[in-house]
């Protein structure tokens, strides 16, 4: 009897991976059926959702960068730098022999990286290693007690988590073609903070979610700005305190309201 | 005007500027210290008490000292009913706590930016005249910021030191568990030591409305230099704060002869990691995790 539920319930919970992978799936190919400003938004979105993974991995070891934005600007200038200085071009380009200056091929790359930063930040936390970086986060005198260094595993995940900010930042400024110090400021790393606790902090799916739904939200709010930044601060404290698993947790919270 | 003369206005600045940044991190810390929260919507409260002085006593006309207790006491209920309504759920949860001050902290910036509009105001000095002793001229409205602002930390002192009240708080700043368990009643510090911290910002705000001028933006840098106070002084260490806010005045004041803006901030950024490197705890910190 048991176990019929449980065949039942993990039959539904597969269904429904699958439906949100189709999801996801139609919302990354749609943009090359769809107009420049739907691509430029995308590409935007791929870039955040790159950073606030970096960001996730921060997060998840029981910390809480607000100068994320600063690593992304390391990222941008060296690149920007290299291709100045010493006459290196953009490296996914010198790596795959393809320029990537279109907007639909480098959306193209975007979603690449997008994808595989995502699919990463999930193989890692069905390690030993990722649960390692949770017990950190959950009870750090716990976790040092079992054996576990959390000052290296901290260090390790801070500077991981940096390193991917800095592939945004490099994505970015090949894409955008300009950078200064101000694209990079305060209000950057703590709208990726916003993107991360939106979206869900313990979740591997919380970055994708996050940067998906609050990337093109402004375009909606073009209007009127103000309004859109105390729309934010609202959501974030109502997330924080009524779904403090994010917008990745709800489907799984719907479901069990439905078993109950 | 020869060096001396220089040096010795310089000092005067930056003991007017160091009393500010003293203010905000008081209060800072006293949040921290008490919620173990970093409060990043303090430098929104500085911004409230500037526009409080503003409007009470520009355009209402009342004196300048009824419009500091005013601010006082309307930031101070402000701050418990939002400790009450909104951050209450987060006392177990430090990091989600940070996190709602930020979003705390963007309704409040963007809700003044809707009421007052972006450009600053600029706010009549509340006397005028300068007072000259020896070489050095002081605008009187400073000498006379400066005494409010000492007023103010004295009466704290006082309060935190003699009055059961701020004996209780700092018991619950020291250790919270064992004040707990001495028959401090908790429930109570934490929206008074939130209230108390913000209405700290809020008066340095107002006493700082008449010296620079009065925008939804000018919570952003007192907050930054308030963290860094905190920081150099030692987190939940008022002595520490005191020390550390005169010496960043003093050496923010005196490096603007020498340097530029962007050069002195680095300076002083670099002076903090160094400290953080070095000695985690502050000058008078206690060291606690």
């Amino acid at each position: 009897m048991q176990s019929t539920t449980l065949d039942t319930r993990a039959a539904q919970g597969s269904r429904n991976n699958l439906i949100a992978m189709a999801l996801v799936a139609m919302l990354a190919i749609a943009p090359w059926f769809a107009g420049e400003f739907v691509q430029h938004l995308a590409v935007l979105t791929c870039l955040n959702v790159v950073a606030v993974t970096g960001l996730a991995l921060i997060s998840r070891s029981g910390q809480l960068s607000l100068g994320h934005a600063a690593f992304m600007a390391i990222g941008a200038y060296c690149a920007a730098l290299a291709g100045n200085l010493a006459g290196l071009s953009f490296i996914p380009a010198l790596l795959l022999g393809f320029a990537f200056s279109t907007r639909p091929t480098f959306y193209a790359l975007a979603l690449a990286v997008a994808i595989l930063s995502t699919w990463g930040l999930y193989r890692l936390f069905r390690q030993p290693l990722g649960q390692a970086i949770d017990s950190v986060a959950v009870n750090p005198a716990l976790a040092e007690a079992t054996g576990l260094s959390v000052h290296r595993i901290q260090i390790c995940c801070f500077v991981a988590g940096c390193a991917i900010a800095a592939v945004a930042g490099i994505l970015q400024s090949r894409y955008i073609g300009y950078i200064s110090p101000e694209s990079f400021n305060t209000s950057i790393s703590v709208g990726l903070i916003i993107m991360l606790v939106i979206g869900g902090r313990n979740s591997s799916w919380g970055p994708l979610v996050g940067a998906i739904v609050l990337t093109p939200l402004p375009e909606l709010f073009r209007g009127a700005v103000q309004t859109q930044h105390i729309f934010y601060g609202a959501a974030l404290i109502l997330i924080l305190r009524f779904m403090p698993g994010g917008l990745a947790d709800l489907p799984r919270r719907l479901f069990t309201r439905d078993q109950r | 005007m020869d060096w001396s003369t220089l040096l010795v206005q310089a000092t005067v600045n930056g003991m007017v500027v160091g009393l500010l940044y003293l203010l905000m991190a008081v209060g800072f810390t006293l949040v921290f210290g008490v919620m173990r929260i970093v409060n990043f919507a303090h430098g929104e409260f500085y911004m409230l008490g500037a526009f409080a002085a503003y409007f009470i006593t520009a355009k209402a006309g009342l004196p300048f000292l009824a419009t500091l207790a005013v601010t006082f006491i309307g930031a101070v209920v402000l701050g418990i009913l939002l400790e009450v309504l909104v951050l209450k759920p987060f006392r177990q949860d430090e990091l989600n706590g940070m996190i709602t001050t930020i979003g705390l902290a963007m309704i409040v910036q963007n809700l003044a930016l809707m009421v007052f509009g972006p450009d600053p105001l600029s706010m009549p000095a509340i006397v005028r005249g300068v007072t000259r002793m020896g070489g050095v001229v002081i605008p009187t409205s400073r000498l006379y910021v400066v005494g409010f602002a000492l007023a103010v930390l004295v009466l704290l002192y006082v309060f935190l030191k003699h009055s059961r009240p701020g004996r209780a708080l700092r018991a619950v700043v020291e250790d919270f568990e064992i004040a707990s368990i001495q028959g401090i009643r908790s429930r109570i510090y934490y929206p008074l030591g939130f209230g108390l911290g913000v209405g700290l910002a809020a008066v340095a705000g107002s006493l700082m409305a008449p010296l620079f001028s009065v925008s939804p933006f000018v919570g952003a840098a007192p907050l930054l230099k308030a963290f860094i106070v905190v920081i150099l002084g030692g987190l939940g260490s008022i002595p520490g704060a005191a020390v550390a806010g005169m010496a960043l005045g003093l050496v923010e004041s005196y490096s603007s002869l020498f340097l530029n803006t962007s050069t002195a901030d680095m300076l002083i950024f670099v002076l903090v990691i160094v400290m953080l490197v070095v000695r985690p705890r502050g000058i008078l910190g206690q060291g606690e995790a």
